[in-house]
């Protein structure tokens, strides 16, 4: 396995612990619970 | 190979949109915990059938949020990066080729029966600004009063939201026609040209304008899966450039950031030229004699 993409899983999989952990995994769900206005043109 | 890669793209076009309560007084879209969970490809949450969350959606929302008060937590970014940044590392573009459910209605609509046209080479580069400038830089510095920023890439360009969210949304809600405004018809205009270039070239979207796929294209050299082309077993009969859906020449550039990887080319080589595999380290050049000029 080259060395940069084993880095780049260990960046990347970082980023996605630290989310789960010290961001808000809700603030996602909320997001996609939500009707998009922008993505149908409303407001 | 490729009707492998129909089948999965047909499982994954319908198995991430399984939500079918909407016609039957369910709510009008899904609103259970998958959505915590992104999409790996381009597939808009106002879609009535999704059940994943939108990483394009997700991802500018997380950057409008940035400046708004009480502010926005770069974690919670960190988590739609970290994923799609995580599949990019793994597979790269092959997300694009196998898993979207807008490539495949791409590869759909493309197989009607017109004449075909090749893209215009530098149209390509259009993915990568779309990316930096209604992706990153506009939801962070086009702020309301509030400091909130919105998701311009959503709400000016993106036709998966409008084809996937807006039409089917605006007739199982007829209410809605009434909120609608400029930027709605601004969209109907650009889906239907997106619809038509799609018909006539070949991926148009994701070869122009998708930042999804601008994304997942940084990582096609280093990605842990390629495209191997054996040169010793390369008759240059083109079979495969003619083959390709992007416009690629895999003998000539074979880890081509546009490149896909749907392995038509692979299926279509009959000389055994091009393989797909798991990427090696690459070999370091062992310390021999230099060259020396024959003068």
């Amino acid at each position: 396995m080259p060395k940069k993409a084993v880095w780049l899983f260990i960046i990347f999989t970082a980023l996605f612990i630290l989310g789960i952990n010290y961001g808000d995994p809700n603030y996602l769900l909320n997001l996609g619970s939500t009707i998009c206005l922008a993505c149908i043109g409303v407001g | 190979m490729t009707r492998l890669r129909w089948l999965i793209q047909t499982l994954v076009a319908f198995g991430t949109n399984a939500y079918l309560l909407f016609p039957f007084g369910g709510s009008v879209i899904y609103q259970g915990p998958l959505k915590a969970v992104c999409h790996p490809g381009l597939n808009c949450y106002s879609c009535p059938g999704a059940l994943l969350s939108c990483p394009v959606g997700a991802f500018q929302n997380f950057m409008g949020s940035l400046r708004f008060s009480p502010g926005g937590s770069p974690m919670t970014g960190a988590i739609v990066l970290g994923y799609v940044g995580f599949i990019g590392a793994a597979v790269g573009r092959l997300t694009c080729g196998w898993m979207c459910p807008f490539g495949f209605i791409q590869d759909l609509l493309y197989k009607i029966p017109t004449r075909k046209f090749s893209l215009w080479k530098p149209l390509r580069w259009g993915k990568y600004a779309v990316l930096a400038v209604l992706v990153v830089a506009m939801p962070i510095f086009f702020v309301d009063t509030s400091g909130l920023g919105h998701p311009w890439f959503c709400k000016l360009l993106c036709p998966a939201g409008t084809l996937e969210g807006a039409i089917p949304l605006l007739l199982l809600k007829p209410g809605l026609w009434g909120a609608i405004t400029f930027y709605f018809w601004n969209k109907i205009i650009i889906l239907i040209l997106i619809l038509i270039g799609t018909i006539l070239i070949s991926r148009f979207f994701c070869r122009t304008l998708c930042p999804l796929g601008a994304f997942y294209s940084l990582f096609s050299r280093i990605s842990l899966v390629q495209l191997e082309f054996v040169e010793g077993n390369c008759v240059e009969c083109g079979a495969c450039i003619r083959k390709c859906p992007t416009g690629v020449i895999p003998n000539q550039e074979i880890d081509s950031r546009e490149c896909i990887m749907c392995l038509r080319c692979v299926d279509a080589c009959q000389f055994r030229a091009l393989d797909f595999s798991m990427r090696r380290p690459p070999v370091k050049p062992t310390p021999g004699k230099r060259a020396t000029s024959p003068l």
